[in-house]
């Protein structure tokens, strides 16, 4: 299935576009780079200027600082937040998306209209709504208050409308004619199809929610019901610029989302899979 | 399939479940969810009642902005403990705010209605932004006569700040201190620039001219910031303007932004001089913190955004010898800016809550061996006359009594006038126009007329 | 018009099924209704709740003068009329309507460039490159943010530093808060963080693309350019949609850079209304004027979601 192989033959474009991309990929790697070795500085190399390239005399400080607080706790609840959020978008998007697209009922292009605009207005403006909305159902300052909204946001309903638009019409039809129900039509015949769809989808959601910084920032407020990226803005004095704690903070931050993201790659080769299956 | 479906409905359930406790107290949220960890302690409290007897039993939270080693859980827990001796049945929770997003916290919690019980700050925001908003308690009970006599033995200007213009007060005040520059001691010697500045700390704006002068000439690439990108530590620039030609922030009664006299329009004017001349440099995508970075790493030879807290929290970093000194000023004799910070009540509807706040903030300010305890926390220097020096036969002794002799030059506190925070927006762009060509009349007109217009919408 | 891009993936034919064409049944079209309602009613529920009711509310209160501390009061169309004599939002509209413009060709052109070479990779360079190019948006926005002001500071910054070392520049150039350069470095770091997303969505989709179809195009004599633009062009059409609308919706949005990094400055250089909006509600609390705001951009963005799904000619609403 890897169309690699038969683009064995080196050109002099190939060769461009290697070094292209190798130079991009340097250019991107670099803040990470930065943040991960910034992260081992003191606070004089953290500032220094030239800078410090490599942390020569490598600190825990900043770790050991950040641990000081709930650290652990924090992430936790990141983790939950996040968790939450992705499971609950991938299954109710998944659905919707469903029927968006291979369905037709009465209603469905005002749905899916509202959303689009739903989508267009600043989330900015909905917050202090939101807000009063959330505190009304007593649920401001807990974890519900960030991963409803993340549910509600119509992104994932979307996106899987899109994936599921590629499905043939004739599978599902088939399907039907074996005399097979809804509810196994949906588990046995679309999730497989728009596995890459959900994959995707996951990421992106653990992800906006992981980084979903001014929503936890209003909907957050007690030490241990905080989020790691507002932990770790809590913990900065006034007037300092501790680059190194910053730079801890998204090291230990970036952990769970490169491990998430790593563990949702294997959908996509399988959703590639499934496409040379369904030929 | 039947358990996807029946997993979804049950989440329905559990969704509409807590919506449909909601409303009441807000403590149901989290049991039955495996999301939620975190029982929000704050928010576990509404079954306070009133004790028998003469102690008060209540569960209040209190906010604090990171105020010295008010920002730092264990030392704040030793303070409830020691406070909770004398009143065992008042619970105390603290969360901290920090200066980037707190203001975002507070106006969220406002709008969502779980505002704490204290918060601790400054005038600025109790006074004449949450005050004035009707969202604080008057605090007025607080103010005996005997208090008020002992803070006005200090300076009649801090009992003004923290009266609000219904005559309320909102605050009642901790400590203060004066926001000074420093000079890289080290840069000012080696280029023999220390005898332009006096014993006490003051200096001309001549002789100021001539230290930036001297720094230029002895290889000082950058002496001075004139930062302004965006209104992080704007004091420094507001006292640099102010008293180069001895001009004024505001009119006495604060209800007008008077940057449009002679006076500040010539200071402006000369910082771009200054600037044009490469005496002084400008950036625009620096704010107060990013400067005294750049003072710390010796790469500036002086900060505008210096007190006795900066210098305690950079003293580690530093390799050269920090020196405090006052604002330049045409008749050598400056007028700091203040700073003051204290507690105030949001108005919560709950008597019971607010007296045992009242409780905490007398302990934490009024009690003779925990108010000077509490200055010291602060790092700054108590408002009341009577508690003399705090620091006598601390470690901080001699370095705090480097600031101590600024506080004669305090000046009027005029971060109390109405329009607050459009006038600071508006301070920033405004140089940031003037360094990058718009005239100084032209530049000072929009700001007044943007800070002045403000000012009269919110006293509307 | 959905059909088109089906009838191109040759096995599409027509894919709104049985409850339309030979099933007939009324009792049957019920029935597919009521499956629809209920395959829909979880994600309803959720979107009305959290995101329709808020939404309503912002909408009502834009017509009000409504700010902290202040009662209540209709004014009807003021604050939009407010809004359009505002200097400052009618800058930040302009910096907001330059970034879209700049950006979201950018993001999406470049992504399926970087896509269509990777996904032929082997899959552990894929996995490889697509990681790298996902690592800003892994890193957190503040992280970011906290790299690059560093590297575009006037007096310590990486940039200056190598270009003042390579002697292309002489005089310390103060990236964030200089006019002429503010919004184009903003827009590098938005670039930066944005193509993340695409890049994974097109490799995806790229991946599908039935390779029978590409094999049949090659054996009837198809170069690479017309395999790209006839085969795989209209299978990835969806993905391509759904890249516009997203980056052009997050592109308008772009707040948290702003705030990070030069508060809308110099000048109102770098103001967008995402930020300004903040500003109205969160430093001024004056919230009527803020939804205003926020309904105005809303319309904005639906106008260009619409056309972009005319354009695609994947509608939405058949």
């Amino acid at each position: 299935m890897e169309t690699s192989v038969k683009s064995k033959k080196l050109t002099p474009g190939k060769v461009a576009v290697d070094i292209v991309l190798f130079l991009l990929a340097v250019f991107f790697i670099f803040p990470l780079y930065w943040i991960i070795t910034g992260s081992f500085k003191d606070r004089v190399a953290v500032n220094a200027n030239p800078p410090v390239w490599f942390p020569t005399a490598p600190t825990l400080d900043n770790y050991q600082r950040l641990f000081d607080n709930p650290a652990l706790l924090w992430l936790g609840n990141t983790v939950l937040m996040a968790v939450a959020a992705m499971a609950l978008t991938c299954l109710t998007a998944a659905m919707a998306g469903y029927v968006l697209a291979k369905k037709r009922f009465p209603g469905r292009a005002l749905i899916f209209s509202i959303m689009i605009c739903a989508m267009a207005l600043p989330k900015q403006v909905i917050l202090i709504p939101l807000l009063k909305e959330m505190s009304f159902l007593g649920l401001h300052d807990t974890l519900w208050a960030v991963i409803l909204p993340t549910v509600g946001w119509p992104f994932g309903i979307f996106l899987m409308k899109q994936f599921s638009e590629t499905i043939p019409g004739e599978m599902i039809e088939a399907a039907r004619i074996d005399g097979a129900g809804e509810i196994r039509t949906f588990v046995s015949i679309i999730l497989p199809m728009v596995t890459p769809g959900l994959g995707a989808l996951a990421i992106f959601t653990f992800i906006n929610s992981w980084n979903d910084y001014f929503l936890q920032l209003i909907m957050l407020n007690s030490r241990n019901s905080l989020t790691i990226s507002l932990g770790i803005a809590k913990i900065q004095a006034e007037m300092s610029n501790d680059y190194g704690l910053i730079m801890a903070g998204a090291a230990l931050a970036a952990i769970p989302i490169i491990a998430v993201f790593l563990a949702f790659q294997k959908y996509f080769t399988q959703g590639i899979a499934m496409g040379a299956v369904k030929g | 399939m039947k358990k996807q479906l029946s997993l979804l409905l049950a989440a329905g359930m559990a969704a509409s479940l807590l919506a449909g406790c909601g409303g009441g107290t807000s403590s149901t949220a989290t049991d039955s969810s495996s999301a939620s960890t975190a029982t929000s302690t704050a928010e576990a409290t509404a079954e306070s009642t009133t004790a028998s007897g003469d102690g008060l039993t209540a569960d209040i939270t209190m906010w604090t902005y990171p105020i010295g080693k008010f920002g730092d859980a264990e030392t704040v827990n030793s303070i409830i403990s020691k406070f909770q001796e004398t009143n065992p049945g008042i619970n105390v929770t603290v969360e901290y705010l920090d200066y980037t997003n707190g203001d975002d916290q507070v106006t969220a919690a406002i709008e969502a209605g779980t505002t704490p019980d204290i918060v601790m700050e400054g005038p600025e925001r109790l006074v004449s932004n949450w005050g004035a908003k009707g969202k604080m308690l008057d605090l007025s009970d607080l103010w005996t006569e005997e208090a008020t006599a002992d803070i006005a033995g200090v300076s009649q200007s801090v009992v003004n700040a923290c009266k609000g213009a219904d005559g309320n007060y909102y605050e009642y005040p901790l400590c203060m201190t004066t926001h000074t520059m420093a000079i890289n001691k080290d840069l000012f010697e080696a280029a023999d620039a220390l005898q332009y500045i006096n014993e006490d700390g003051t200096w001309t704006t001549e002789n100021f001219q001539k230290a930036l002068q001297a720094l230029k000439d002895s290889g000082v690439d950058t002496t001075m910031i004139v930062y302004c990108g965006g209104q992080g530590g704007d004091q420094g620039t507001r006292a640099l303007v102010n008293n180069l030609y001895s001009g004024q922030f505001t009119n006495p009664d604060h209800t007008a932004y008077t940057t449009d006299s002679d006076a500040n329009k010539k200071a402006l004017q000369q910082l771009l001089d200054w600037s044009n001349e490469g005496l002084i440099s400008y950036d625009a995508a620096a704010q107060a913190s990013d400067e005294l970075q750049l003072f710390a790493n010796g790469t500036i030879a002086m900060t505008l955004c210096w007190n006795a807290s900066n210098q305690a929290q950079y003293a580690s970093s530093v390799t050269f010898t920090p020196m405090a000194v006052a604002f330049p000023s045409d008749d050598g004799v400056p007028e700091l800016c203040g700073g003051i910070w204290g507690f105030g009540i949001f108005n919560n509807g709950d008597d019971n809550k607010a007296a045992a706040a009242k409780e905490f903030i007398k302990f934490l300010c009024d009690d003779e061996t925990q108010g000077p305890e509490s200055v010291r926390l602060t790092g700054f220097f108590p408002v009341r006359a009577s508690f003399g020096d705090v620091y006598t036969g601390t470690e901080d002794e001699a370095r705090m009594a480097e600031f101590a002799g600024f506080m004669q030059f305090l000046g009027d506190y005029y971060p109390v006038t109405a329009g607050w925070a459009e006038q600071r927006t508006a301070w920033w762009n405004m140089l940031q126009q003037i360094f990058t060509g718009t005239s100084v009349d032209d530049a000072v007109a929009t700001y007044t007329e943007t800070s002045n217009a403000a000012l009269a919408s919110a006293s509307a | 018009m959905a059909s088109k891009t089906k009838a191109a993936a040759a096995k599409g034919g027509e894919v709104l099924t049985y409850n339309q064409g030979t099933f007939r049944n009324s009792a049957l079209v019920r029935q597919q209704t009521l499956a629809a309602y209920l395959f829909m009613l979880p994600a309803l529920f959720f979107f009305v709740l959290f995101v329709v009711v808020p939404m309503v509310m912002c909408l009502v209160t834009s017509f009000f003068d409504y700010r902290m501390g202040k009662p209540l009061t209709f004014v009807g169309l003021a604050q939009y009329v407010k809004m359009f004599q505002d200097p400052t939002f009618l800058k930040a509209l302009q910096n907001t309507f330059i970034l879209v413009i700049v950006a979201v060709p950018a993001v999406t052109a470049f992504s399926l460039w970087v896509s269509s070479v990777v996904y032929q990779f082997s899959a552990f360079k894929r996995s490889f490159f697509r990681c790298i190019f996902y690592l800003p948006v892994v890193t957190g926005t503040v992280a970011v943010a906290v790299v690059w002001k560093w590297m575009f500071n006037k007096y310590t910054g990486l940039i200056n530093y190598v270009l003042g070392a390579t002697g292309i520049i002489h005089e310390n150039i103060s990236w964030l808060g200089d006019a002429r350069f503010a919004l184009g470095c903003i827009i590098l770091i938005l670039f930066t963080t944005s193509i993340g997303q695409p890049i994974v969505l097109y490799i995806a989709a790229l991946g599908n693309v039935d390779p029978s179809l590409i094999d049949a195009a090659e054996v009837d004599g198809a170069n690479n350019f017309q395999v790209f633009w006839q085969i795989k062009w209209p299978q990835i059409m969806p993905t391509t949609l759904y890249i516009l609308v997203i980056t052009t919706i997050n592109t308008f949005q772009c707040y948290a850079l702003i705030q990070l990094l030069t508060s809308g400055g110099p000048n109102h250089a770098t103001d967008t209304i995402m930020y300004y909006i903040y500003y109205q509600a969160f430093k001024l609390n004056d919230y009527g004027y803020g939804d205003a705001m926020g309904v105005v951009l809303a319309i904005i963005i639906a106008v260009l979601s619409a056309i972009q799904f005319k354009v695609t000619g994947s509608g939405a609403t058949d």
